[in-house]
């Protein structure tokens, strides 16, 4: 997919040379073990660094000057995978020759390099009105997890099942982290991520190999980084068990079931736990969607996800909280159909056939192309997607048998309204 | 079968007005494996007072009855569409707006049989009474999570408060309460009426081959028998400019109050280019105003009046047309003050020129190009387009053609104060 060029040792650069898109998209990179005190800083380091550069050296300034570039995009993320935090910085802009009197593809590389390398500093330093203020959005944006239900049980489920592993650390960070942050701590943050990171660079579009990487190579002078790598077990803490209800003001019950399974990404039976994760919730046509919802009318949404870097599989479904045990029950009774072998040929091959469309589709868009590539491409053997849809093709109801046997129930956690007072007092 | 080109995006059209009354339009685009295939009436949450195909006297229908109607439009008697699909190898999904019901499916795969799927399914109507009360849980429950959605909740509180009697106001899904009162009849009637492939549009785009899949919609229209096609009557109350109501509020478990500043405005007086322009106008007035770029938003951040969650939004349907403008606040009154402080900056002299329009036109222009990437946004926009009359690649001749003076109009009636209101949700007065 991909065409891979090494720049330093830790620097890598993936090109992919397309004439599909309108646009040219980039994403630079940034690479770190997973944790909560990292998270934090560089949420805040990643507004900072979206805010302003040394050139524009306030948001109004480098916003008007993207909307003249035909309304260039830039922005940062912060995200995580496994046991990494990700910073990366991205842009996409109108391929050149639709615009014609413009040279768009060069100008967003000098963007994307002043903010990288030459932030908006004063005296050596993050200016203190921009920390202060986007240290505060971090905050609002942590604290405003609370406002979203499902997300806030998922979150609840994760921190319960896995207290102490990078489940339950959030990429933004934690409240208490970000409080305590100064512009001299998020700065040295940054001198750690440009010198230490490993550090991936994404081009997608209609470019000339060469002439991309040249340009890259003179825009950014990375030095040479060893990559830090994880350690073999990640602590997890010791996970709760059974069942947890807790209360907040809400009308509908948030039901999410932890299950845990020794099967994670990369390994061999790894391509069949997609499968199984498939028609146990994965698609309108899964177990889940067809009897929780479809047959017994009690959810409008009922799924499973497979969190394949942390052995968990995830169902959540909103349901009247009054009828979480009949729910519970209903999901279990999916499980154990799938443990009995009870798997159609149908199910099977509409599974295999909704995971390729899935994928195929997903290569539809430039950042799709990246975000695959890049969550596959470790893969022992390499990643393409059409070897990747031939390992599904052999599974067998059999080989589903046996890895629903790989799953097991840990925690059952609700999040519902608070109880009426007169049934209190009842 | 018409070709049209548009060579500033790269792009050829396909189009046919089929026998039955059915549009259709094809968009080939090359390097993609999927193709997005959208069956769309006209025909949404506003449409509930009508005279019925074949009858003289209108009728009024419970509230949310198009969105009910989409669910039962996939289950058949011989079992779920969505299964169907599956075999197939197809994502399908449907969704309904103030307007429209569009049914949808995109593939990288089988994409005839998924193509006659979705045509066949939504041409072949099959409701009982029982699973008509079946779906009222589902529904129930899907009712049910939004009301658990402050931003959701904030939104249509302030659309609800804009409007005394359009049908705008009315939630989409309905409530449980207006849901429970519809009937397998009630479905059958709203779908004869609306879901005449005279009212409809296909739109097809991606990996397709035009002539192929135009031969084979023709060939599968062909084969059924449709009524002859007669004038929708569709009934709206007369909606005077000025807002229902001046404020309101909701107390919901929330971190921060959510404030949302709504304005009610004129629909879109042309169709063509020039409502293309007047919408355009509308969008780059408020970007000018509140956009990133603009003084109210550099004074609003710096000041800790708004965070990440500030937005705004232009609606503009046949019939009516709104601006909603809001952001989670700690200080939701400062906010208010400052949003209506700025609609009065601007209308005492108009802060704009050529400039500031020649830089939103650019951006806009990009905007476009890109948003072409997406198979999704070019039926979706593509339909509401056609419906409102207009053509969506005629953007950049109307990003083009608007001058400052375009601007200046709009702004008079966005700042009319007669027509705005002002919903907040706040956290519970007793710290939850």
């Amino acid at each position: 997919m991909f065409t891979e060029t090494r720049l330093t040792q830790g620097v890598r650069l993936y090109v992919r040379r397309t004439e599909q898109f309108k646009t040219l998209t980039f994403s630079i990179r940034f690479k770190q073990p997973l944790t909560a005190e990292g998270a934090s800083e560089r949420a805040v380091l990643a507004n900072i660094l979206e805010d302003s550069t040394e050139t524009y050296p306030s948001r109004a300034a480098l916003r008007q000057a993207l909307e003249t570039m035909y309304g260039t995009l830039y922005y940062t993320d912060v995200g995580k995978r496994g046991g990494y935090h990700y910073l990366s910085f991205n842009a996409e802009c109108v391929d050149d020759r639709l615009i014609r009197d413009e040279d768009i593809a060069d100008w967003t590389i000098r963007l994307l390099a002043d903010a990288v390398l030459r932030p908006n500093l004063q005296d050596g330093v993050f200016k203190a009105q921009v920390f202060e203020r986007e240290k505060q959005t971090v905050l609002e944006r942590v604290r405003s997890l609370y406002d979203d239900k499902t997300r806030y049980a998922q979150h609840r489920l994760l921190t319960l099942l896995r207290p102490e592993g990078p489940e339950s650390i959030r990429a933004t960070g934690e409240e208490t982290l970000l409080e305590a942050l100064t512009p001299e701590k998020v700065m040295e943050a940054y001198r750690r991520m440009i010198g230490e990171d490993e550090i991936e660079i994404y081009v997608v579009g209609a470019v000339d190999e060469e002439a991309i990487t040249s340009s890259l190579k003179e825009a950014f002078h990375f030095e040479g980084r060893v990559p830090a790598v994880l350690p073999e077990k990640a602590a997890r803490g010791t996970g709760k068990e059974g069942r947890i209800s807790e209360k907040q003001n809400m009308k509908q019950g948030k039901l999410h079931i932890g299950f845990s399974t020794p099967v994670m990404f990369g390994t061999e039976d790894f391509p069949k736990m997609q499968l199984a994760n498939g028609i146990f919730g994965g698609f309108p046509h899964s177990k889940l969607f067809m009897n929780v919802r479809e047959k017994e009318s009690m959810a409008y949404y009922a799924a499973s996800s497979y969190l394949s870097r942390y052995g968990l599989i995830t169902v959540s479904a909103g349901i009247d909280a009054d009828l979480a045990d009949k729910a519970t029950k209903l999901i279990d009774e999916q499980l154990e159909a799938m443990r009995a072998g009870e798997i159609t040929d149908t199910e099977l091959s509409q599974t295999k056939a909704m995971l390729a469309n899935q994928l195929r589709e997903a290569l539809d868009s430039s950042r799709g192309q990246i975000e695959i590539f890049d969550q596959y491409k470790d893969l022992p053997g390499g990643f393409t997607p059409e070897g990747w849809i031939a390992k599904w093709e052999p599974v067998t109801a059999d080989d589903i048998r046996e890895m629903a046997g790989k799953i097991d129930r840990q925690l059952v956690y609700l999040l519902s309204g608070k109880e009426e007072s007169a049934d209190e007092n009842a | 079968m018409k070709m049209l080109e548009y060579s500033r995006v790269n792009e050829t059209l396909y189009h046919e007005t089929l026998p039955n009354g059915l549009q259709v339009f094809i968009l080939p685009k090359s390097g993609f494996s999927k193709t997005y295939v959208s069956f769309t009436t006209r025909y949404g949450s506003i449409d509930n007072t009508f005279i019925p195909l074949g009858k003289d006297e209108v009728v009024r229908v419970p509230d949310g009855i198009a969105h009910f109607l989409e669910h039962k439009m996939f289950e058949k008697e011989d079992g779920d569409v969505f299964q169907k699909f599956g075999m197939n190898g197809a994502s399908a999904n449907a969704f309904t707006s103030f307007t429209r019901t569009a049914y949808l499916f995109s593939a990288t795969e089988n994409l005839y049989p998924n193509t006659e799927l979705l045509l066949d399914f939504v041409q072949a109507p099959y409701f009982t009474e029982e699973t008509v009360e079946k779906e009222k849980g589902i529904i129930g429950q899907e009712i049910t999570m939004y009301d658990d959605l402050p931003d959701w909740r904030s939104y249509f509180g302030t659309i609800e408060n804009l409007y005394k009697e359009h049908p705008v106001k009315i939630d989409i899904a309905g409530t449980v309460e207006s849901i429970s009162k519809i009937t397998a009849d009630h479905l059958y009637e709203c779908y004869h009426t609306f879901y005449h492939p005279s009212n409809m549009l296909v739109f097809a785009v991606g990996a397709v081959d035009p002539e192929e899949m135009m031969d084979f919609i023709r060939d599968n229209q062909a084969g059924k028998t449709f009524d002859k096609p007669e004038r929708i009557v569709r009934q709206f109350p007369q909606e005077k400019m000025e807002s229902a109501v001046k404020e309101g509020s909701l107390e919901m478990d929330v971190s921060k109050p959510k404030v949302h500043v709504g304005i009610k405005l004129p629909a879109l007086a042309e169709e063509g280019l020039e409502g293309l322009k007047q919408e355009l106008a509308y969008q780059i007035l408020i970007d000018l105003l509140y956009g990133k770029t603009s003084k109210f938003y550099t004074e609003a951040y710096e000041e800790g009046l708004i965070d990440e969650s500030f937005s705004t939004d232009f609606t503009a349907e046949e019939g009516f047309a709104f601006s909603v403008i809001g952001s989670d606040s700690a200080k939701p009154e400062e906010l208010t003050k400052k949003i209506e402080d700025t609609l009065q900056w601007a209308s005492e002299k108009f802060p704009f020129g050529q400039e500031d329009l020649d830089r939103q036109r650019r951006r806009r222009i990009g905007f476009f190009m890109r948003a072409l990437n997406s198979v999704e946004y070019i039926a979706n926009q593509f339909t509401r387009y056609a419906f409102n009359g207009m053509n969506l690649f005629d953007t950049v001749t109307a990003l083009e053609a608007l001058e400052v003076k375009d601007l200046q109009r709009v702004l008079v009636p966005l700042t009319d104060e007669k027509a705005r209101t002002v919903f907040t949700v706040k956290p519970p007065a007793n710290g939850g």
